[in-house]
C-alpha cells in the first residue's frame, strides 16, 4: 500500500482541536418496553484518543453493537453524553444527526451496504454529493486506487468479490476524511486473505491518515490488528487489553463471565 | 394455500383486482340476462347487448392485465420464498402448481364477493339507461347464468394464466425479448397512425367518426407504451439535474427502467385512453348540442359507453399503479436505509423518489398526450372548424392531476412510512 502513503501524505498532518476523537459518559440504552426490556448498554464510560485503533469485543448480546450505533450517531441513547471530535451529539431529529455525521464519520459495515445502482466510482463520492460538498474525482481516483481498485471505477458492486465490495466501502469512509470511522464486523463475511487486506486498510487509515478507528469484531485474529482492545460484557467494559495478540485476546475472552463476576 | 393465509395482505391487491374484475364483468354480464328475458323489447335488448359485449370486451382485458400486473409484483416479492422452496427441492412444476393454486383460490374469494355487488351495480346501471330513455321502463333486471358464468369464465383464467406467466419469468432467469416487443410497438404505431389519419376520409356527421380517432389514439399509445422504457432513457441522458437527490434518482432510474415499465406504461395508457376518449366524447357532444339535433339513441348509448370504459380503466388503472408504485417503493427498505448511513437525510431520500416519480410521470403524460392529441386533432378538424376544441385543456389537466397524484402520492407516502424504520435496522432486514 505505498501509494496510499503517497496518496496520504497530505492529510496527515491535518490535526483539529479536539485530542480525543471520541468520549462516552454513562451512556445507556435499553430496548423494549417495561415487560421485556433488555439493556443493552448499562452505563458505559471511555474516551479514546485521536489516531487510534481500537477493536470492541464481547459475547453475542453485549451490547457492542449498540456501542458503536450510540457513539456514531445512529441510535440515541437513552441517557449520557457521547462526544464526538470534541463536539456533543444533541438529540435532534434524524436530519440533524446526519448532518452532523456526515462531516465526521465514515462507516464500514459487514454488509458492505453500497448502492447496487450506483458505480464503484459513483459510490465512493455519494457522501460527498449527498454533503454538498464539491466532488474531486482526481481525489477519488486516487483512494480507489489505493486500495486496489483502480482499474474497477465502473464496475457494480454485484460485479465484485466480498473483499473487494468491503474495500469500496472503505474508500467510500475515507472519502469524507472523517475523524473518526466505525467499522462493524467488517471482516465478518470474509475469507482470512480478503479480511488481512481490509484491516490492513484500516491500519494505514489510522497511521497514515491519522483517523480514529473504533471496529467491533469477534474474532480475536481481527482484534489483535487494533492498538487495544475493549472487552464488553452485558453492557458493560469488562476490561481493556493494549498491544494485543490474538492470542490473549482469545484468553481474555474466554474468561470474560469470570471478571465481571470478580468484578461485581 | 397456508401461505395464503399466512398474509393475507400480500394477496389483497390481487383480491381487490379480481374483485373489481369480476363486479365490472358480471356487472355487465348480467345485462346480457336482462336483454335474454322475455317480453323485451327490440331497441332495449339492442342497448343492452351492444353494451355488454363492448364493456365485457374491455373489462375481459383489464382484467387480465390488472391481475396479471398484480401477480407479477406478488411473485417478485416472493422471489426469495421461492428459491428457498426451490432449493429445498420444490421442482419448478410444483412451485408453478402452488403460486397458480394461490391465485385461482384468491380469484374464486374475489369473485364470490364480487356477486353482492355487481347485482347491485348492473340494477343502478338499468336504471340509468332507464332514465336515459334507452331501454324501457318495464324491464326488470336479472342476473343469471351468464352473468355469473362471465365472471368465473374470465377471471379465473386470467389468474392462472398471469399467475403461470409470472412464476415463469422468475423461475426462469434473463432472456429479454425486446425484439418481439420492438415489433409490437411498431405495428401498434402504424395502425394506429393510419387509423388517426384516415379520420378524414369520413364526413363530419357520418355516426362511426369517432371510432377512428379513439382506436388510433389508443393504439398508438400502446405502441408508446410498449417503446417507453429506451424512450425513458434517453430522457434521463437528456437531464441535467445537479443536486444530491436529482443526481441519485437519474442513476437509479437508468438502472431500473425494466422494472419501471409496467408502472411507465400504464402511466401513457392511463393519459391517452381518459383524454382521448373524454375529450372525443365532450366534442362530440357540443357538435350535437350546436346543431340543435337530439341525440339519437345510439349516441347516448355510445356516451353512456364511453365515460363507463373510462371510468372502469381509470379504476384499474389507479389499483395496478398504487398496487405497483406501493410494492416497488415499499421494497427498497434496504436501498433506502444504505443511503441514510451513507449520509442522506429523510429529506433527501424523499427528495430522490420525488424526483424519480415526477420524471416518470411527467415522460409518461408526455407519452400519453402525444397519443391523445394524435386522436383528438383529425376528429376536431372534421367535426368542427377548430383544431384543438377548448374541452381538451380542462380534461387533460384533469387526468394530469389525477395521474400526479396517484404517482407521487403512493410512492412518497410509502417512501415516509418506509424512512420511520430506523436506518441500522432497514439495512439489516433485508441482509
Amino acid at each position: 500500500m505505498r501509494t496510499m502513503s503517497r496518496a496520504g501524505s497530505r492529510h496527515a498532518y491535518d490535526r483539529g482541536p479536539a485530542q480525543e476523537a471520541l468520549r462516552l459518559v454513562k451512556v445507556a440504552k435499553t430496548y423494549g418496553t417495561d415487560g421485556s426490556a433488555v439493556t443493552a448498554l448499562d452505563g458505559v464510560t471511555l474516551g479514546l484518543g485521536r489516531g487510534t485503533f481500537t477493536a470492541v469485543m464481547g459475547p453475542s448480546g453485549s451490547g457492542k453493537s449498540t456501542l458503536l450505533q450510540c457513539a456514531a450517531g445512529l441510535e440515541r441513547p437513552d441517557s449520557g453524553v457521547v462526544r464526538l471530535d470534541g463536539t456533543e451529539l444533541t438529540g435532534g431529529s434524524e436530519a440533524e444527526l446526519t448532518r452532523f455525521r456526515r462531516g465526521r464519520v465514515g462507516f464500514v459495515f459487514q454488509q458492505y451496504n453500497l448502492l447496487e445502482t450506483l458505480t464503484v466510482a459513483q459510490n465512493t463520492v455519494l457522501p460527498l454529493k449527498l454533503a454538498g460538498r464539491r466532488v474531486d474525482r482526481r481525489r477519488a481516483r486516487e483512494i480507489l486506487t489505493a486500495v486496489g481498485l483502480g482499474d474497477r471505477l465502473g464496475h457494480r458492486p454485484a460485479q465484485l468479490s466480498g473483499g473487494q465490495r468491503q474495500r469500496v466501502a472503505i474508500a467510500r469512509a475515507l472519502v469524507t476524511e472523517p475523524r473518526v470511522i466505525f467499522a462493524d464486523e467488517p471482516t465478518g463475511a470474509l475469507d482470512t486473505r480478503s479480511a488481512r487486506e481490509v484491516l490492513r486498510l484500516l491500519r494505514e487509515a489510522v497511521r497514515v491518515h491519522g483517523r480514529t478507528v473504533v471496529m467491533v469484531t469477534h474474532d480475536p485474529v481481527a482484534a489483535s490488528w487494533a492498538d487495544s482492545v475493549l472487552f464488553l460484557a452485558d453492557g458493560r467494559l469488562a476490561g481493556r487489553l493494549d498491544a494485543p495478540t490474538a492470542d490473549a485476546v482469545a484468553e481474555r475472552l474466554a474468561h470474560l463471565g469470570d471478571d465481571v463476576t470478580a468484578g461485581v | 394455500m397456508r401461505s395464503v393465509r399466512q398474509r393475507p395482505g400480500r394477496f389483497l391487491a390481487t383480491l381487490l383486482s379480481a374483485f373489481l374484475g369480476a363486479a365490472v364483468v358480471m356487472t355487465f354480464g348480467s345485462l346480457h340476462d336482462t336483454a335474454a328475458r322475455p317480453g323485451v323489447d327490440a331497441v332495449s335488448r339492442e342497448t343492452l347487448s351492444t353494451t355488454a359485449g363492448v364493456v365485457g370486451g374491455y373489462g375481459t382485458l383489464l382484467v387480465f392485465f390488472a391481475v396479471a400486473s398484480t401477480l407479477t409484483v406478488n411473485v417478485r416479492q416472493r422471489a426469495a420464498e421461492l428459491e428457498l422452496l426451490r432449493c429445498s427441492g420444490a421442482t419448478p412444476a410444483q412451485i408453478g402448481r402452488m403460486v397458480v393454486g394461490e391465485a385461482v383460490a384468491v380469484a374464486l374469494a374475489g369473485s364470490a364477493a364480487a356477486i353482492g355487488p355487481s347485482v347491485l351495480g348492473g340494477r343502478a346501471l338499468l336504471a340509468v339507461f332507464q332514465d336515459n330513455g334507452q331501454v324501457a321502463r318495464s324491464v326488470e333486471h336479472s342476473f343469471g347464468t351468464v352473468a355469473l358464468l362471465s365472471g368465473a369464465r374470465i377471471t379465473l383464467p386470467a389468474a392462472a394464466g398471469a399467475a403461470l406467466l409470472a412464476v415463469r419469468r422468475t423461475t426462469r432467469t434473463g432472456r429479454r425479448c425486446s425484439g418481439a416487443r420492438r415489433f409490437l410497438a411498431g405495428a401498434a404505431l402504424l395502425a394506429g397512425a393510419a387509423a388517426t389519419v384516415s379520420t378524414f376520409a369520413f364526413s363530419a356527421t357520418d355516426p362511426a367518426l369517432m371510432a377512428l380517432p379513439a382506436y388510433g389514439a389508443i393504439s398508438l399509445s400502446v405502441g408508446l407504451a410498449l417503446l417507453a422504457s429506451p424512450l425513458l432513457k434517453g430522457v434521463l441522458n437528456g437531464l441535467p439535474l445537479s443536486g444530491a437527490s436529482g443526481w441519485l434518482a437519474v442513476r437509479n432510474l437508468r438502472e431500473r427502467t425494466g422494472h419501471l415499465a409496467g408502472i411507465l406504461m400504464s402511466l401513457v395508457l392511463f393519459t391517452a385512453v381518459a383524454t382521448a376518449t373524454l375529450t372525443l366524447q365532450a366534442v362530440e357532444s357540443d357538435a350535437v348540442r350546436a346543431s340543435g339535433a337530439v341525440k339519437s339513441a345510439d349516441a347516448k348509448n355510445l356516451e353512456t359507453l364511453n365515460v363507463t370504459v373510462v371510468g372502469i380503466i381509470v379504476v384499474f388503472v389507479c389499483v395496478m399503479l398504487v398496487n405497483s408504485l406501493y410494492a416497488a417503493t415499499a421494497h427498497r427498505t434496504r436501498e433506502f436505509g444504505q443511503q441514510r448511513l451513507a449520509g442522506a437525510t429523510p429529506g433527501q431520500v424523499l427528495g430522490t423518489v420525488g424526483t424519480e416519480h415526477l420524471i416518470l410521470t411527467v415522460t409518461g403524460v408526455v407519452l400519453g398526450t402525444v397519443a391523445a392529441l394524435a386522436g383528438i386533432v383529425p376528429f376536431t378538424v372534421v367535426r368542427t372548424d377548430g383544431v384543438l376544441p377548448h374541452q381538451a385543456a380542462g380534461i387533460w389537466l384533469g387526468v394530469v392531476a389525477v395521474a400526479a397524484a396517484v404517482t407521487l402520492g403512493t410512492s412518497l407516502l410509502t417512501a415516509r412510512r418506509v424512512l420511520r424504520v430506523p436506518a441500522v435496522g432497514a439495512v439489516a432486514v433485508a441482509a
